[in-house]
């Protein structure tokens, strides 16, 4: 078992294409962001004009002068060797998801597929983006799926619209509650 | 809505509604005209008013103040969301927190119109001279509801989960009646059975006889739509509605102008109901059966009452009784039934356990993250050691303190 030091201060902030980490990290960072944005080629132009290819990298300074990592994977799938370098460490993830993609609900699962040991070590919380342009399909539908392969107790889903600090800060708290209900809140 | 607060032989009130908005003017106006006919009736001038209602929350409040300055035999009456906000600005004043209660309120008009009448040659200014008992407190010994946000407000009282007292961790003898409402009531009842019948025939339904627009839909996702504001339907949540005073109709579809807004019908049930419990449970609820979430809320878009987080992520991993989660929690347990309601409501509660409870996988409930343990249902979540709060609570002190 990792010791908490070794727990790195790391928080990973994953998920599809366009979902909103650049932006959520951003939200929440209180340094500017770093971010090796590109100009996005092959399919993602299609979803946007930039698109992470390397990380996202933001950062929390607590109080007591300790730094807490926010780390963005890249979206696209090529990447993906990435995302265990990327999230070895960390307190646990914070995964968005892009509602108005095709097929959502598939998006989710191979993503927690993809974090599956990361995540039963840790924990999840599922930010579920882009709500304001497509409601289907509904919080419900994500707890079901999430269900189905077995997250018991099902993880917090949150409708986040990823520009808000406040939604993306709610993600991480509920992060922190599932690791521990006993947190001291004040 | 049925008892009538009125002190024994008192002649009708004329009230004037000298500063009140217009959603309020409607709710009180129906309220006189259903239920207070004896007791109140509705002066059409500060003139023939012998007591003024006067919301402190909406703005021009200080001009209604000068308004009535030549009339210092009229009787006061100021509410307000945060008595306490105003208790400096206008002192001597009798404010009441908002909610009004409905039950109560004639009664304070007329002792309020009563003790400003026996005045004489006040000075202008100061038109309700200090009663020897303050009216509100006169009103509430009369009538004695729990002070779910009702009168001058304390801290506890103002995030909506009144000031219930604790029940004891096991059952003896009857629960106290004040721990419970009755949904029915109140618009999460009128609500609920909406979206019961928006579900089971596919049609949108409307709440008719109310205000504002409140709709229902249940297609692509289970939707309510309303033009009520949010400061607007907390009050009226809050409110007890006689049941004529909504009707359910159904309709061939709803119209969007633009002003509504569209919520998910979970998140607008969960608010409407933690607004109707504060802090008290559904009637027929047992506080000492183990229930469970079956998902956490949508915390971005409900409302939060105290230790909601902790709560939510402790119940959706354990079966335990409403009242276990406060012990383990070590929480006032009106803060885990707020949640309770909401949830009840919110259809987000499940209340069958598995046959053995033992077969739920216990996740750890630790006071670290790296050193996650099972634990027991029953073992009281440790918190954190004050001196040396690990890096999860310094994360989370961050999160809620910083802008
Ligand atoms: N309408 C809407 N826009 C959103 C929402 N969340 C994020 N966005 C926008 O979506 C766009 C894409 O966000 P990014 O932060 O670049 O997405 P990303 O996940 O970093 O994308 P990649 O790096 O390409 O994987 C930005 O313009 C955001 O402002 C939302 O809930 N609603
Ligand atoms: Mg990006």
């Amino acid at each position: 078992m990792r010791s908490e030091r070794a727990r790195h201060n790391k928080i990973i902030f994953s998920g599809t294409v366009g979902a909103g980490k650049s932006t959520a990290i951003n939200a929440l960072s209180d340094i500017p962001p770093v971010s090796t944005e590109a100009l996005a080629s092959d399919d993602t132009a299609k979803l946007k004009k930039t698109t992470t290819v390397a990380m996202d990298y933001g950062v929390l300074n607590l109080p007591d002068g300790e730094k807490v990592m926010l780390y963005g994977t890249p979206g696209q799938e090529r990447f993906s060797f990435m995302w265990d370098i990327l999230s070895e460490g960390g307190i646990g993830l914070v995964l968005l998801i892009n509602n108005a993609n095709t097929d959502p609900l598939s998006d989710l699962k191979g993503y927690l597929g993809a974090f599956k040991d990361f995540i039963a070590g840790t924990a999840v919380t599922v930010g579920v983006t882009h709500m304001d342009r497509a409601e289907m399909p509904g919080l419900d539908a994500y707890r079901a799926t999430l269900a189905e392969l077995g997250h018991q107790p099902v993880p917090a889903v949150f409708r986040v619209d990823a520009r808000s600090r406040d939604d993306v800060a709610m993600l991480v708290k509920a992060l922190l509650y599932t690791l521990n209900p006993g947190l001291i809140d004040a | 809505m049925s008892r009538h607060t009125i002190l024994p032989g008192q002649p009708l009130t004329a009230l004037y509604l000298l500063h009140v908005g217009s959603m309020d003017a409607r709710l009180i106006g129906l309220s006189v005209e259903r239920h207070w006919k004896h007791s109140v009736h509705l002066a059409s001038s500060l003139e023939s008013g012998r007591v003024v209602l006067i919301d402190c929350d909406r703005p021009g409040v200080e001009a209604a103040f000068e308004q009535l300055a030549p009339h210092p035999r009229t009787g006061v009456v100021c509410y307000a969301f945060h008595p306490k906000d105003h208790a400096q600005r206008f002192p001597n004043r009798v404010i009441l927190g908002k909610p009004l209660n409905l039950e109560a309120l004639p009664g304070i008009l007329a002792k309020a119109a009563a003790e400003s009448a026996r005045t004489i040659a006040a000075p202008p200014r100061r038109i309700a001279p200090a009663p020897d008992k303050h009216p509100v407190e006169a009103a509430q010994s009369i009538e004695a509801p729990p002070s779910h946000g009702q009168g001058l407000q304390t801290e506890d009282e103002r995030d909506l989960c009144g000031v219930m007292e604790d029940l004891p961790a096991a059952p003896i003898g009857p629960l106290p009646e004040r721990l419970f409402f009755n949904p029915n009531e109140y618009l999460i009842g009128h609500l609920q059975r909406a979206i019961e019948h928006a579900a089971s025939n596919g049609r949108p339904h409307l709440i008719a006889g109310l205000p504002r627009l409140i709709g229902v839909r249940p297609l692509p996702v289970p939707a309510c739509i309303t033009d009520f504001r949010d400061n607007q339907l907390r009050p009226l949540s809050m409110a007890q509605l006689p049941p004529t005073t909504a009707r359910l109709i159904s309709a061939s579809s709803l119209t969007n102008n633009g002003s509504e807004t569209v919520s998910a019908s979970e998140d607008f049930l969960w608010n409407v109901a933690a607004w109707a419990a504060r802090g008290r449970l559904p009637e027929g609820t047992d506080p000492y059966k183990p229930v469970r979430l079956r998902a956490w809320p949508n915390f971005t878009k409900v409302f939060m009452s105290p230790h909601a987080l902790r709560i939510s992520a402790l119940w959706v991993r354990t079966w335990a009784s409403p009242v276990e989660i406060a012990a383990r929690l070590g929480i006032p347990q009106r803060y885990v039934f707020s949640v309770f309601s909401s949830a009840r409501f919110a259809g987000l509660l499940d209340s069958t356990p598995p046959v053995r409870p033992g077969a739920i996988p216990q996740p750890p409930v630790s006071t670290s993250a790296s050193t996650p343990t099972r634990s027991a249902v029953a073992e009281p979540v440790t918190r954190q050691q004050p001196q040396r709060p690990s890096i999860l609570s310094r994360i989370l002190r961050k999160l809620l303190n910083a802008v």
